[in-house]
């Protein structure tokens, strides 16, 4: 970090003027500095902390949002947490959609860009190919999926057909959830784009270096591409895993019925943590209850992102080349 | 001659795996496009038929009629580039004073801005939602403007980041010259940063124009954007869907964002390289 040779060079503005002494000077760089940064900090307490300590407060009530009739009903709404077979259940799916997600996305992304990151014909074409889907909005991919899995009209029973095979009703249990899994994996070009440009800047003198040492292409790629690229690696593990454990849209956008009763009708495979949390606000009222869900998935996912880093900071390597000293 | 014959069948697999790669990628939008241009009557035959007869380019022109598509599009046009302008504006201004000024406290504000990317956001909308219903901001702008004008983490960082790498003589310079801070922000570091500039659009406007669950918790129904539309509007009076209309008004829908992805490719992926993430 730069930040302590900056403290060094802190040049306020307006110093073209002599001022006098060191205090007003150190007085305007603080002011300046709040100036820029201001705005982020009032955001985030007015739309981070503030809804955190709103949901929090509603946790500790019976309140359903509309009534004036609510009271305090200490921690009720978290031992209810624990005796509501829906949220054990639905937390065990989120676990497993996160198991059966998060590795395959980063190693095919991973396996992609190693394809991509060497010179051939088309090299752009394939690049763009694969990273479409995932500038996709989820809304269009859901709705394609939806038209491809449909059982009447879809692609998936036409080459069932084909074959001779029964129609199957893909947008309900127990497909519905693998629909769910090929849909987010159709976006995988992303972390294939992010693992691509890790790629390119390993540094090319090791790899020919490790070639004249009579080290074959797995070798380095085991020994020297894969170290350098733990980190990116790493940054994928952490923000798919705190992404999978908030999944809900696709749950919603997937199931039978569109609209705000949709939380209502999405088949069990894909009721996951945060549609449960959904439901208990949206659908029953519960605003209590349903904070009180929200803050354990909170804690839940801090203590999950805990554990990932602990076993990260063991697996990742550090030492590679220091990104400020690359050369671009 | 071997070396040859062995090199050649490498190539030939590699292409081999890149096709069925590009196959099953493009595959579903195919898929989409092919609905898009059937008859009503060639939807549900059995067996399926992959390619429609003649291509019913009419269906897109019914697409926009059936729903109101244009005045949906009007508003996630500018809810999207409300939020675009605002979003990169704003953390080029935030991501200057985390670059470039200092202060005490600057590495406790730095630490938390990585951690919020960690924050997990659904867990923070429905309890902001409720707040805005309390405050009557459902049902218009506000909320985008507030969260536009906060920025968003990961852009200030990667505003951080270039601006970090930027030549200090730049503003030794002006400040020489009797120049402020706000004055160098935008006279000599906004000029220099469009690649980020124009990444961060592009992606806070994609970002923006897709997003389903904001709107659809924020917004009523006739001032809700495209993406809410698009998932409730293409159905029968006996509440099917229709299909060949929805395939050829989502894939309107995703056009702009394909044609943005398109002519900006070099920007999303820049978007990434410049971010040097440890």
């Amino acid at each position: 970090m730069t930040a302590t040779l900056e403290a060094l060079r802190d040049t306020p503005p307006g110093t073209a003027r002599p001022r006098s002494g060191k205090r007003g000077r150190a007085g305007q760089g603080i002011r300046t500095f709040y100036l820029f940064v201001g705005p982020w900090i009032a955001g985030f307490v007015l739309l981070t902390i503030f809804p955190l300590a709103y949901a929090f407060w509603m946790s500790l009530t019976n309140t359903d949002g509309l009534s004036p009739n609510w009271s305090y009903v200490g921690l009720d709404n978290y031992v209810r947490v624990f005796q509501d077979q829906q949220t054990i259940a639905s937390l065990g799916r989120t676990m497993v959609f996160m198991l059966a997600t998060v590795p395959t996305g980063v190693a095919a992304g991973l396996a992609m860009a190693v394809l991509l990151n060497r010179d051939f014909r088309g090299r752009a074409l394939f690049r763009a190919l694969f990273y479409l889907p995932a500038v996709v909005p989820g809304v269009a991919a859901a709705l394609t999926f939806k038209i491809i899995f449909d059982k009447n009209a879809g692609f998936a029973n036409a080459a069932i057909g084909a074959t001779g095979g029964e129609p199957i009703s893909w947008l309900a249990d127990p497909y519905v959830r693998m629909v769910l899994i090929f849909m987010i994996l159709w976006g995988v070009g992303g972390s294939m784009i992010v693992s691509l440009a890790a790629l390119q800047d390993v540094p090319r003198e090791l790899l020919e270096a490790a070639k004249v040492d009579g080290a074959g292409p797995v070798y380095s790629f085991f020994r020297i591409t894969l170290p350098l690229l733990s980190p990116i690696i790493f940054f994928q593990v952490v923000t798919g895993v705190i992404g999978s454990l908030q999944v809900f849209v696709p749950s919603l956008l997937l199931a039978p019925v569109n609209g705000a009763a949709a939380v209502t009708a999405v088949p069990e495979g894909n009721y996951f943590f945060m549609v449960h949390v959904y439901a208990e606000y949206f659908a029953k009222s519960h605003f209590g209850y349903a904070s009180a869900l929200l803050w354990v998935l909170f804690l839940f996912v801090l203590l999950i992102t805990g554990v990932v880093f602990k076993i990260g900071n063991r697996a990742v390597f550090y030492g590679g080349v220091d990104p400020s000293e690359r050369k671009d | 001659m071997t070396e040859t014959i062995a090199r050649r069948a490498r190539v030939t697999a590699l292409y081999i795996c890149l096709i069925v790669l590009a196959v099953i990628f493009s595959g579903p939008l195919g898929w989409l496009i092919l609905t898009s241009l059937k008859a009503p009557n060639e939807l549900s035959v059995f067996p399926i038929q992959l390619l429609p007869s003649t291509p019913q380019w009419h269906n897109y022109i019914d697409a926009i009629t059936f729903i109101d598509f244009l005045g949906y599009a009007r508003n996630s046009l500018i809810l999207a580039t409300l939020s675009a302008v605002l979003t990169t504006i704003s953390s080029a201004w935030m991501a200057y004073g985390f670059a470039r000024l200092s202060a005490p406290g600057k590495k406790f504000w730095f630490g938390l801005l990585i951690s919020t990317m960690m924050m997990p956001g659904i867990i923070t909308l429905i309890p902001t939602y409720l707040m805005f219903a309390k405050m009557g901001l459902v049902d218009t702008y506000v909320p985008w403007i507030l969260w536009g004008l906060s920025g968003a983490a990961y852009m200030i960082f990667l505003f951080r980041q270039f601006f970090s790498g930027m030549p200090k003589e730049l503003e030794e310079a002006a400040i020489l010259d009797g120049c402020g801070h706000v004055r160098i922000f935008w006279r000599i570091f906004i000029p220099q940063s469009w690649p980020v500039l124009a990444a961060c659009m592009v992606l806070t406007f994609t970002a923006a124009w897709g997003d389903y669950i904001a709107p659809s918790l924020l917004l009523s129904s006739d001032r809700t954007t495209l993406a809410v539309a698009m998932t409730a509007g293409y159905v029968n009076e006996k509440g099917f869907p229709v299909q060949n209309l929805l395939a050829a008004g989502s894939t309107l829908f995703i056009l702009p964002v394909l044609l943005m992805f398109l002519f900006f490719q070099r920007f999303f992926v820049q978007g990434f390289s410049t971010s040097g993430l440890k």
